[in-house]
């Protein structure tokens, strides 16, 4: 990141993870009042380029901290320790049985599709397996959430750098894990349109 | 600094408005034959002088090869893009480069920016002509799901019509920025936009607070290649059809004839919109008639297809803006296809509420234009409009794939940086490629731009550049480069993929200017030398009608202003010759009531006015 003010200071806010979302508006409205490019039209050049410097910053901040998980990526990379999987295509260890069968399924269902053949059960099967990958995602914002009021939580208690780092880690993993569903969930919706 | 003012460029149409300094209300101007539409149908004569309009409508039929209409569908586009088109346009598209389109009128070829900026200079000269004042600033319209190129290609038109084009509007914005000072709406509102040749759909939301009223747009959708014109093609290919088999005459290739037919079809689709059927006589060569009898409910099964593939962007749009059809407030119908009876049903179907239509849809997004440019001037300081980009912005990774940096939807102006190095020892060069769109792959994107950074030669991986990408208010991107390592800015070379490059538009600029159109000024001495002309011929001929009812002190008023009014016709001040246009009107105006009164008892007496 090199200049201007991160999200957070954006909005005057600590970096932590819990945000209420109708103060953010209110803030966001009120700033956009006072920084929108159509205040400067007949101003100088100077000011012009400020007003959309600045206003490109309070919405970039905005769009990402109304997302919950955008915001704490985002959170990771501020501290300089978002780690994305060093094989990110590797499936979590405990779903490896699960992937392993919904790619077999998904490659059934290509190969029916381009020999014309009765794709109505396989689809029925990944419909199924989409559920279910459905649940896990659930499941892995569940964990998100959790994570993210004990990061607050060690804010608030002027937690030291090894335990902060700890929780850092741990977001990593289940962002990565989510990352890791939700493309899997976006291929089987991809098959089944 | 000029008057400002709001123009919607259409398809179809095209329009110019103001805000009226009495009611703070828009206005649209009237041209010369009285109408606030000025048809977007550009002609060029045999002498290369250049038609705009009615005027030039006409001669679709008359000179079709020198005549072109709809060029909106052509604006940032390569030729590539528009060969199912040109079937159906008469006039030819030059072979020429591959990125811009070229097309020939006659013996003279432009660029279809070139061809706006004459509609917009038409514009321009209503305005000023209705005003009285120079315009050289201006809010564009444009679809809200226009790309860059083809909101690039609008503001080269403008700079090429003598237009500081100060903001691009999305037509859907200005419609409800339109009806929201119109009706003082509050809550979510649908935008529902079919035009000549682009159909839009926006989400808005709009929220009071303390400051004033905010246009927040959630989301928006559309497809830039459909609108009313394909109504009007599935009628003419329908037309070709039938009189191939019942008459063996093909009309494929019979330019004026064509167009004859089409514009007899196009009034024939006005009247379904009233009557449930219209019979079609049209006479053929050769001698023979083509009859048909058009029922509404035929016609709108021939053009369902067209209606039907409106509603995939309205799905996407409420998905993105994650509502639900029956969660809208309001929805309003913009441009002149939403006339059409099954339009307006489907509408009210899919959003089970009546949309909203009391401003004219033809007029109401100029109407929001000058209402987006009294914003810019600060005229009004309680409106405030949040727009979006349409589309995604992404960058071409390895093996052809898209890496989104902007999503779309966003709202703007929206950035995001990415840092690049360099892959081999003393490289001097890094490629960047910049795709809107939503697909994965960049073959199935649009090509923005290809970006080169310069880099002074250093080991490979060493060099840091951040890259900043910016999408503005007028969604139209920017780039920005820093080199980390330094601080320094980076130059860049752009090379657009579709569009003029800059070099090429000051080109055109400076040859415009030798071509002049006259400056402001001089129209404005020739408009009032002309009124002065008009005005003095009625004095004459009043005075010798009633010679008797005239005192002699009256009569020495009016010939001392008519003294006066010759002597500035024959000067170059046009505000003078303005002035003692008025002094002259009010000498007269007791000589014409006496003109007229005389007028209505020699009528009454069954006498005809002319020979008063």
């Amino acid at each position: 990141m090199s200049e201007g003010a991160d999200h957070f200071a954006v909005f005057g806010l600590p970096r932590k993870l819990w945000i209420e979302m109708s103060a953010l508006e209110q803030k966001f409205l009120q700033l956009s009042w006072k920084l929108h490019p159509d205040n400067f039209v007949n101003a100088t050049e100077e000011e012009r380029e400020l007003s959309l410097k600045r206003s490109s910053e309070l919405n970039d901040a905005y769009r990402t901290l109304r997302d919950p998980v955008a915001r704490l990526e985002y959170l990771l990379a501020l501290e300089g320790e978002r780690k994305e999987g060093e094989k990110k295509q590797q499936a979590p260890p405990e779903l490896l049985e699960e992937v392993f069968e919904l790619n077999e399924s998904l490659d059934e269902l290509r190969e029916a599709k381009s020999a014309g053949g009765d794709l109505a059960a396989l689809k029925t099967r990944l419909a199924s397996a989409e559920k279910n990958f459905g649940a896990k995602l659930a499941e892995v914002d569940g964990e998100l959430q959790a994570v993210a009021k004990n990061w607050d939580a060690a804010i608030d208690a002027n937690a030291n750098d090894a335990a902060r780092k700890k929780l850092m880690a741990r977001m990593n993993e289940l962002l990565n894990r989510r990352s890791y569903i939700r493309n899997l969930v976006a291929n089987v919706q991809k098959e089944l349109l | 600094m000029g008057r400002i003012v709001g123009i919607d460029l259409g398809t179809t149409n095209s329009l110019v408005a103001y805000i009226d300094a009495q009611t703070s209300q828009p206005k649209c101007i009237p041209g010369p034959y009285g109408s606030t539409l000025c048809p977007s149908v550009v002609s060029v004569d045999p002498d290369g002088s250049v038609i705009v309009g009615e005027p030039a409508r006409k001669r679709l039929l008359t000179q079709s090869d020198r005549t072109i209409y709809s060029v909106k569908r052509l604006m940032g586009r390569g030729p590539a893009d528009v060969q199912d088109e040109l079937k159906l346009f008469p006039f030819r598209i030059d072979p020429g480069s591959k990125n811009v389109i070229r097309v020939q009128l006659g013996d003279r070829v432009f660029t279809p920016p070139e061809i706006s900026a004459f509609i917009l200079r038409e514009l321009k000269n209503w305005a000023e002509s209705f005003l009285h004042e120079p315009v050289d600033r201006a809010v564009i319209t444009v679809p809200a799901y226009f790309n860059d190129a083809q909101r690039q290609a609008t503001k080269d038109a403008g700079k090429l019509a003598g237009l500081e084009v100060l903001r691009l509007v999305n037509e859907p914005t200005a419609a409800a920025l339109a009806y929201g000072l119109h009706e003082k709406q509050r809550g979510r509102v649908a935008v529902y936009d079919l035009g000549g040749g682009t159909f839009d759909i926006s989400i808005l939301k709009l929220i009071s607070t303390a400051e004033g009223d905010i246009y927040q747009v959630l989301s928006t959708n559309g497809d830039t290649h459909l609108g009313g014109d394909d109504i009007d093609n599935l009628l003419q290919a329908f037309a070709h059809e039938q009189i191939l088999q019942q008459h063996g005459l093909d009309f494929a290739a019979r330019g004026e004839l064509a167009q004859n037919l089409r514009k007899a079809l196009i009034d024939l689709k006005h009247q379904l919109s009233q009557s449930e059927s219209v019979t079609l006589r049209f006479p053929l060569p050769g001698g023979a008639v083509y009859v048909n009898e058009f029922t509404r409910g035929e016609f709108e099964a021939l053009i369902r297809p067209v209606v039907d593939r409106t509603m995939g962007p309205v799905k996407r749009a409420l998905a993105d803006a994650q509502l639900k059809p029956e969660e809208m407030e309001e929805v309003v119908l913009v441009g002149g296809a939403t006339r059409t009876p099954l339009v307006r049903r489907m509408v009210q179907e899919y959003f089970d509420r009546k949309p909203h239509t009391e401003l004219n849809p033809d007029e109401v997004v100029a109407l929001g234009a000058a209402v987006q440019a009294n914003i810019l001037e600060r005229g009004v300081t309680n409106m405030l409009l949040l727009d979006v980009t349409p589309l995604s912005l992404g960058i071409e990774t390895y093996g052809g794939a898209v890496a989104k940096v902007i999503p779309r939807n966003s709202t703007i102006p929206a950035s995001a940086q990415e840092l690049y190095t360099t892959g081999v020892d003393n490289q001097t060069g890094i490629d960047i490629h910049v795709l809107q769109g939503e697909r994965e792959l960049a073959k199935d994107c649009r090509s923005l731009a290809r970006f080169t950074l310069k880099v002074p030669p250093a080991p490979a991986g060493l060099p840091r550049i951040e890259v900043k990408f910016l999408i503005d208010a007028n969604g139209i991107l920017q780039v920005a480069a820093k080199d980390l390592r330094s601080g320094e800015q980076r130059s860049i070379e752009v090379q657009p993929s579709y569009g003029i490059s800059d070099s090429e538009i000051e080109r055109m600029l400076e040859e415009s200017i030798e071509h002049a159109e006259q400056d402001f000024a001089e129209r404005q001495l020739i408009e009032a030398r002309t009124e002065s002309e008009a005005i003095l011929g009625a004095t004459a001929k009043a005075l010798s009608n009633a010679p008797r009812d005239v005192s002699t002190a009256e009569r020495a008023k009016i010939d001392s202003a008519v003294a006066a009014l010759k002597s500035a016709a024959a000067g170059t001040d046009y505000k003078l010759v303005r002035k003692k246009i008025d002094e002259l009107n009010a000498a007269t105006q007791h000589l014409a009531e006496l003109v007229m009164n005389s007028a209505i008892s020699t009528a009454l007496e069954g006498r005809k006015v002319a020979e008063v």
